[in-house]
């Protein structure tokens, strides 16, 4: 029961600050403010979702929390062990997957891949073979291990990296954005796997931008938004915390910006979004009151064709965008 | 044991992507030649064993230029493929994979010699008449110091985007100052001050002695020489990973962007 407890992954007014310098003579110096002041605490066998647009802070967190970067000041702990003080210990137990295409060796196979990071996690080569085998098995890439990692698909080369970050059988697993670019089917296998590993008391720490992701997998999940977390909480809270809110959605064509300015400046209107489709265009309102919203849209679109109006409960997507929306 | 696993497979991975990768045949192959083709037309006519500094001359050109300038590379490489990353976040110091990558590095660049001596006695009927004992051992140190000026610089590649424009120069200065392709006593005073600091000069005077070029028979002292001055580079190499360790998780310079 303790261990259940027991906290998996902690931070505490965690900070980073990035520096950059420009120019020869007259050096120029620049900070971005990457996290200011994160506080997290995540129990050993939750699947925890980080959500976040582009610039957020997720990378940022992750990479402190696999002990490739170093704080600027604050506290984060990977099992009770400091990322700054205790790097390799912690490297030992996690594992990570980054999205995306790169961190694998293309020229050779996966086989060869998976048996070097077997090696350098220090993994005795018995149990290296045999683990290797199962992960080959479990991930479905068994039959072209001998094949070259660039004749593999993006789904491939993705199980890849997963059996590459769980060779160490890890006790918590950092996976940034790992179903990005993945097609549908791929992206689920992903997900189910993801679940099933957290089943199995496998720490899940999961970035992304897909609310569909989080909302089916995550046992709680936390908003950050400029390098602060503006939400924390399972996926439902996160719903009920926007529930006095509802959507309007509707499409109309050429829509001026400033009739767009004219919906935001109505009163209980939180957030106008315009989706440009083709030669219509899709407009979500979040709002405190919905029905009487959408009895009073013809007035600010007086003499525009409204079609397909829809009033409807927040999903944590509209959540989200409530949240990180300025 | 598990560090010596994890060189060894890094030595592996390296012989695995540079027999995948025709560039690499480049360093080894090309460059020799060149530098022995050029060495022999401009030194063999004045006489006096001349040409063991255009045979040996190219091949040392080619090995420096494998040992050294590759083993940045490689790390220049992994940074690309973005596995520069997923090796620094395990649990195997950077400096236990370098170690294999270089041995790797060392490993083909002695086959420059092949294509130096091969030109030399083929295309221009020019032989070299080697002492077999010193020889080796001057080769053997020679190796250790290329080995040791590699070690301490690679992890610069790991630090900066931008070690491997500054370092570039370096491999060019080498060659002038570590005395390659003619005696470092026709250099400058100054220069020569310069080439002495560097542990491949010593152990390549030592190898032209062996190749019997008239620089005496001390044999044992330049080699001396050059391994506390390789043992020197190691110590500050040593200060250099941990120093890298520190500064890489500081920038987050380990990735493209």
């Amino acid at each position: 029961m303790g261990r259940v407890n027991a906290t998996a992954i902690e931070a505490s007014r965690l900070r980073k600050v990035y520096t950059t310098t420009r120019g020869l003579l007259r050096r120029e110096r620049k900070e971005h403010v990457a996290l200011q002041g994160v506080d997290l605490d995540i129990k050993r066998g939750e699947l925890f979702g980080l959500l976040g647009p582009n610039g957020a802070g997720k990378t940022t967190m992750v990479k402190i929390f696999t002990t490739l970067l170093l704080p600027t000041s604050g506290v984060a702990k990977i099992l009770d062990l400091d990322v700054v003080h205790d790097p390799w210990a912690i490297r030992k137990r996690i594992g990570f997957v980054f999205g995306g295409e790169r961190g694998l060796y293309w020229r050779l196979s996966g086989l060869d891949n998976l048996r070097y990071f077997a090696d350098l996690y220090q993994i005795p080569p018995d149990v290296s073979k045999r683990r290797i085998a199962e992960l080959l098995k479990t991930l479905d890439l068994k039959g072209r291990e001998h094949d070259k990692v660039e004749g593999y698909s993006r789904g491939m080369k993705q199980r890849l990296h997963l059996a590459r970050g769980l060779l160490n059988e890890p006790e918590v697993l950092f996976l940034d954005e790992p179903t990005i670019g993945l097609d549908p089917v791929g992206a689920r296998e992903l997900r189910v796997l993801t679940r099933s590993l957290a089943d199995a008391g496998t720490t899940i720490f999961l970035t992304t931008h897909y609310m569909l992701e989080a909302d089916e997998i995550c046992d709680r999940i936390a908003v950050i938004k400029k390098g602060e977390i503006v939400a924390e909480g399972t996926p439902s809270s996160i719903k009920t915390g926007v529930e006095d809110q509802g959507i309007v959605e509707f499409e109309v064509e050429g829509l001026a910006v400033e009739r767009v300015e004219a919906l935001r400046r109505l009163p209980a209107v939180a957030t106008v979004i315009v989706d440009e489709r083709d030669l219509a265009q899709v407009v979500t309102i979040h709002c405190s009151h919905p029905g009487e919203l959408a009895a009073s849209l013809g007035s600010v679109l007086a003499g525009h064709q409204v079609r397909k109006v829809t009033v409807r409960e927040p999903t944590l997507e509209d959540a989200y965008v409530l949240l990180v929306s300025e | 044991m598990t560090y010596v696993r994890a060189a060894v497979r890094a030595f592996e991975m390296s012989m695995k992507l540079r027999s995948v990768n025709p560039f690499s045949n480049f360093s080894w192959l090309a460059f020799p030649l060149i530098f022995t083709v050029l060495g022999l037309l401009l030194l063999s006519p004045g006489g006096g064993g001349h040409s063991a500094y255009a045979i040996l001359g190219g091949g040392l050109i080619g090995y420096w230029g494998m040992a050294y300038l590759e083993g940045g590379n490689e790390i220049q490489n992994e940074r690309w493929s973005g596995t520069l990353e997923q090796i620094m976040a395990c649990p195997t110091p950077l400096a236990v994979i370098v170690v294999g990558k270089l041995f790797s590095s060392l490993l083909f660049g002695m086959l420059s010699f092949i294509p130096a001596v091969a030109l030399g006695y083929f295309g221009f009927h020019q032989s070299l008449h080697l002492d077999p004992i010193p020889f080796a051992l001057s080769f053997l140190v020679l190796t250790f110091a290329f080995f040791s000026v590699a070690m301490a610089l690679a992890p610069l590649y790991a630090l900066s985007r931008r070690a491997f424009t500054v370092t570039n120069g370096f491999e060019i200065g080498v060659y002038v100052l570590g005395g390659f392709m003619f005696p470092i006593s026709q250099l400058p005073s100054w220069l020569q001050a310069a080439s002495s600091v560097l542990a491949p000069t010593w152990a390549v005077r030592s190898l032209y002695a062996a190749a019997g070029q008239p620089f005496g028979h001390e044999y044992l002292r330049w080699c001396a020489i050059s391994i506390a001055l390789s043992c020197g580079y190691l110590a500050a190499g040593w200060f250099l990973y941990r120093v890298v360790d520190v500064r890489a998780r500081v920038t987050g310079q380990l990735a493209l962007a």
